[in-house]
């Protein structure tokens, strides 16, 4: 291939990555409102739940950001009145993973007081859509 | 996981930022040369070279984290110019992407000495992307893939 070729291709290469690198930034900790059918009561146990609202972190070993999101929402939990924090570890658990649909850590689901998943965040969310998420759990407590 | 030392989170990116570069340099020669005819001339391309070396670099980065080239330059010369980090970060991530890059740097190097077309800058090129968006973003691609690798039965199976 001729020199120029090459760099135009190794250029594109930067290009597209950086492109890449865009759109993965935007999608980074995107809400997803659920209408769950099923309540989830054996994720996380009875006693360790809000009363209100429970946030559920899911992560790894090998989850750079998980650390940070963690401190984030359980000062965001300790702050709210009747809200709890839990963190489920999915390093050995595919399992869960699979039926829980969750492809990437950090995965956060806000849970409502009947443990049904209400939202859910893929990769790392921002404080205030937190806040919002819950905002909208607690001020709507009774479920249809 | 408070047992563990934290690391500098920057320490990775320094280290993701150089590491981009050689494999940008290795897709470039690796488009201007094909592969040689013979064995020889396959396994002393300069591509071939520069991806060799840079697997090592991944190899000692997943063997030996504290001692790995890139982390002890950002140690000695970058870190002390800088502000303490805000917060430490857990060193397996890194270290497990950094396996993720080995074996990607692996793949495209036998696939060069078996002789198959494109397959060294098409491996370099993967490797790149990952280390770009470590490096320009913090993305950590080799991490985010952890859920999918085990999802597909590669690693970390159920230990009950």
């Amino acid at each position: 291939m001729p020199a120029w070729i090459a760099v135009l291709a190794v250029t594109g290469l930067v290009a597209v990555t950086l492109a890449a690198g865009w759109a993965l930034h935007r999608r980074d900790g995107r809400a997803r409102t659920v209408d769950a059918d099923a309540a989830e009561p054996t994720l996380v146990d009875s006693q360790l739940r809000g009363a209100h609202a429970t946030l559920v972190q899911f992560s790894t070993q090998f989850c750079t950001r998980c650390p940070h999101v963690r401190r984030m929402l359980g000062a965001i939990a300790d702050a709210t009145d009747g809200v709890a924090f839990a963190e489920i570890d999915l390093t050995h658990r595919p399992d869960l993973a699979r039926r829980l649909h969750i492809l990437q850590t950090p995965t956060v689901f806000v849970l409502d007081g009947d443990a049904y998943v209400r939202t859910r965040f893929t990769g790392a969310p921002t404080p205030r859509a937190v806040t919002a998420a819950l905002d909208r759990v607690i001020g709507d407590p009774a479920r249809v | 996981m408070s047992d563990i030392p934290g690391i500098d989170p920057r320490g990775p990116r320094f280290g993701a930022t150089i590491t981009s570069v050689l494999l940008l340099v290795t897709v470039g020669l690796g488009l201007t040369a094909l592969p040689g005819a013979t064995l020889s001339a396959r396994v002393t391309d300069p591509a071939f070279l520069l991806l060799a070396a840079v697997a090592l670099l991944f190899l000692w980065g997943v063997a030996s984290p504290r001692t790995a080239p890139w982390g002890v330059l950002y140690r000695r010369l970058v870190q002390p110019r800088l502000s303490r980090p805000d917060e430490l970060e857990d060193p397996r991530p890194p270290r497990f992407a950094q396996g993720v890059g080995l074996f990607v740097s692996v793949v495209g190097l036998v696939l060069q000495v078996a002789g198959v077309p494109w397959a060294l800058p098409i491996a370099a090129a993967a490797a790149f992307v990952a280390a770009f968006l470590n490096a320009a973003f913090g993305f950590c691609l080799g991490c985010q893939m952890y859920l999918l690798l085990q999802r597909a039965g590669v690693i970390g199976r159920a230990t009950a």
